[in-house]
């Protein structure tokens, strides 16, 4: 109370009546009790609502409200997800769904996090999977996937092992994309070509195409291991085994002399070099006949670049076939509060019905393989086809600084400033660190 | 409240009063202050010596920490782009912010709408302006339309940060010459009318009287540049997409703490992170009070 007495001794200096002082201090005693009983309230409201959620009486059907939050999307897959929400509240009328996409998302979730607050259902990017499964942050879903009785054979296993750890489950993924060529298909029958389907293709063509091409290059090039490192598995290389980084080994080198080759002999190069932000732009401006990327190309070109034609072709083999995936998982924080409804809300988007639903416009690929959907707009059974040998975007807690460290050694390669051996001899010591 | 009872107070009392009410002024303010800055300030000390993670301690590190970063490359990578960046934008901005003060501290026609115009930069949010950046830099871009090149300015290792720095430099002035401005027009007139009486030229009034006179404005105008200019983050990120790229040119400290706390989710490295810069800053600031507190005495 002392602070409040000071602040009516600063008002009563001011010149005011004595009498005036008295009513200040009783309306900020005043205030002061309204605060106590709204924080109160407040309290007494969502302790009431969490028994509401978990207490003996869940063995009714789970009710209140969920909240559910992702990163940032497009207005039209923000749409989407809307209608599946409204969707799941009509055959789940217990339960209210509150969504809400979160800009700087890792940022404001850590946040959460700390507080002991996240959201009941959220999104995990496979890529953060392990580091935020290790901090203790997200809820094992086994219990809830036994008492359930929730069947997880039909999800794509390699997309499942980015979000398991220790022999548990912490999510679902919801959705997926691998790398896959996207060709413009008026350029590529300018020059008689057809889509390549091999290394030595891929270089025959993107020759072909110089022409094709006037003021860019055939093909875009981002110098980034979440591109090339397609071009690894297809040499039958890998980065990690076990514990072990790999970066130094033959098949690992000889992928990236053919990666950086294609742009060092000029066949193509990086999106800023195009005049291009990344290389689904390049593709749209026509500053590049070919790039590698995923089904998130559209709706983006026929949007930006509508007289634009092109398709999705299956990516090019080496040795083998390989490819990325990039995965997100619906998760659930040790720390939600209305777990039995979020699961609800979990086996609901990634089960059948709502994964059908969520993959029908196209944007991105079903996670499971029991879902078919016929999706506007060019053929996606090149993508389909990569889910036999695409790899999940998911590394060991720590490898965040590798990828760093690795993309822009892979930048001073593009830029002739840094040697092949000795980057990778500089990402395997960084991996070798951040595995220690 | 007892005070008030007693008819004849002495000078003591009066003074104890005083100052109660100067505390009772300021402790809101203060207690915020307290509670949002100097409490979270204490507390990255105290986390620097943790692994530390979201849900909090995970494990006492003692200094090693602090070991770690001694031999991280990258952070040292950082911290050699982030002094390189201070060295050359700090005396620039200051160059730059000084003549714009310099200029629109004249009779001029259209005086208001020039310091509003030079000002404006300041104003507007700098993710934005480096978005636009982004487009007039591009390899397509207004720039390179203009030079009839095709340079990639934000794409090269050789430009990247050298074009952060450009941005920096003219979206900052603005604030530069405000500061300026404010201590131009302490400077008394006569000692002007002196000098004129004396037959001094405008070149040298300038250098003789005025940049002289201006130590004041000159210390904390590089106090805060210098300040500024270590913590630059928004457009290394934006520029980079985060990644401090091409080839570690673009990669601060505070985007490498950035990253460290948000993308490895190691809160404890990070805030050692942030003790480093801070001990940076206060001795760099402390050495500037030194320098110019003895130009201020010769």
């Amino acid at each position: 109370m002392r602070t409040y007495s000071l602040l009516i001794i600063t008002v009563g200096r001011g010149g005011r009546k004595r009498v005036k002082r008295g009513n200040v201090s009783l309306k900020l005693g005043g205030l002061v009790v309204v605060l106590i009983l709204a924080v109160s309230i407040g309290a007494g409201a969502s302790a009431g609502k969490r028994t509401k959620g978990q207490g003996p009486a869940a063995a009714n059907a789970p009710s209140g409200t969920v909240t559910l939050s992702g990163w940032s999307v497009g207005a039209t897959e923000e749409k989407l997800l809307k209608q599946v929400i409204s969707a799941f509240e009509r055959s789940h009328p217990k339960i209210k769904v509150s969504y809400d996409a979160i800009p700087n998302y890792d940022q404001a979730m850590l946040a959460k996090f700390s507080a002991r607050r996240p959201p009941d259902v959220f999104y995990v990017n496979s890529e953060k999977a392990p580091t935020w499964i290790k901090q203790g942050l997200i809820l094992p879903l086994d219990s809830y996937i036994k008492k359930s009785k929730f069947a997880v054979a039909p999800f794509y296993p390699k997309l499942m092992t980015a979000f398991r750890a220790n022999g548990k489950t912490y999510g679902f993924p919801k959705d997926w994309n691998p790398l896959v060529l996207q060709i413009n298909t008026a350029m590529l029958a300018k020059v008689k070509a057809k889509p390549p389907k091999t290394w030595a293709q891929l270089r025959s063509v993107a020759q072909k195409l110089r022409s094709a091409v006037p003021g860019g290059k055939p093909l875009c090039l981002a110098a980034e291991w979440q591109r090339m490192l397609a071009f690894v598995y297809q040499n039958g290389g890998s980065v990690l085994q076990g514990n072990k980084p790999t970066f130094t080994s033959t098949k690992v080198r000889q992928a990236v002399e053919f990666y950086v080759g294609l742009q060092k002999s000029g066949l193509g190069d990086q999106a800023s070099k195009l005049g291009a932000g990344w290389c689904g732009e390049a593709l749209g401006k026509e500053k590049a006949a070919i790039s590698f990327e995923g089904g998130w190309v559209y709706p983006y070109l026929p949007e930006n670049f509508p007289s634009m034609k092109w398709k999705f072709f299956p990516m090019v083999k080496g040795k083998q076939a390989g490819t990325l995936a990039f995965t997100a998982s619906y998760s659930m924080g040790t720390h939600s509060k209305n777990k039995e409804a979020g699961w609800e809300l979990i086996r609901y988007l990634t089960g059948r019905t709502g994964m059908k639903l969520w993959s029908s416009k196209g944007l991105v690929l079903p996670a499971r393989k029991d879902v078919k959907v016929k999706p506007p707009g060019p053929s996606r059974a090149p993508l389909l086809a990569a889910a036999a040998s695409a790899r999940a975007w998911a590394w060991p807690p720590g490898f965040d600084k590798v990828w760093t460290v690795a993309n822009n050694e892979l930048g001073a390669v593009f830029e002739g400033k840094q040697t092949i051996p000795a980057m990778l001899k500089k990402i395997n010591d960084e991996a070798e660190d951040a595995l220690n | 409240m007892a005070t008030e009872a007693r008819s004849e107070r002495s000078i003591g009392s009066e003074r104890v009063r005083e100052a109660l009410v100067g505390y009772a002024f300021v402790f809101l303010p203060l207690a915020s202050f307290l509670v949002f800055f100097f409490y979270p300030l204490g507390y990255a000390f105290y986390i620097s010596y943790f692994d530390w993670g979201p849900l909090g301690k995970i494990e006492s590190l003692g200094l090693e920490n602090y070991r770690d970063l001694a031999d991280d490359e990258l952070f040292h990578r950082a911290l050699k782009n982030t002094l390189r960046y201070t060295a050359i934008v700090v005396p620039l901005q200051m160059a730059l912010g000084l003549s714009l003060a310099v200029v629109v501290n004249q009779a001029l026609r259209f005086r208001t709408l020039f310091r509003a115009a030079f000002y404006f930069p300041a104003l507007a949010s700098s993710a934005a302006i480096t978005a636009i950046a982004l487009y007039i830099l591009a390899s397509d871009g207004l720039l390179n339309a203009l030079l009839g090149t095709e340079k990639a300015w934000f794409g090269e290792s050789g430009t990247a940060l050298e074009s952060i720095m450009a941005l920096n430099i003219w979206t900052t002035s603005g604030t530069m010459m405000l500061f300026y401005l404010a201590a131009l027009q302490a400077i008394p007139t006569d000692v002007y009318e002196a000098a004129a009486i004396d037959g001094a030229k405008s070149w040298r009034t300038f250098w003789r009287i005025t940049f002289p006179l201006l130590k004041p404005g000159h210390f904390f105008v590089a106090v805060v540049s210098v300040i500024g200019s270590l913590q630059v983050f928004d457009q290394a990120f934006i520029v980079s997409g985060g990644g401090g790229g091409p080839n570690y040119s673009t990669m601060t400290v505070v985007l490498y703490l950035y990253n460290t706390a948000i993308e490895g989710v190691r809160f404890g490295y990070a805030a050692a992170v942030g003790v480093i810069l801070f001990a940076l800053i206060f001795t760099l600031t402390v050495v500037q009070r030194l320098v110019f507190g003895r130009m201020e005495s010769a």
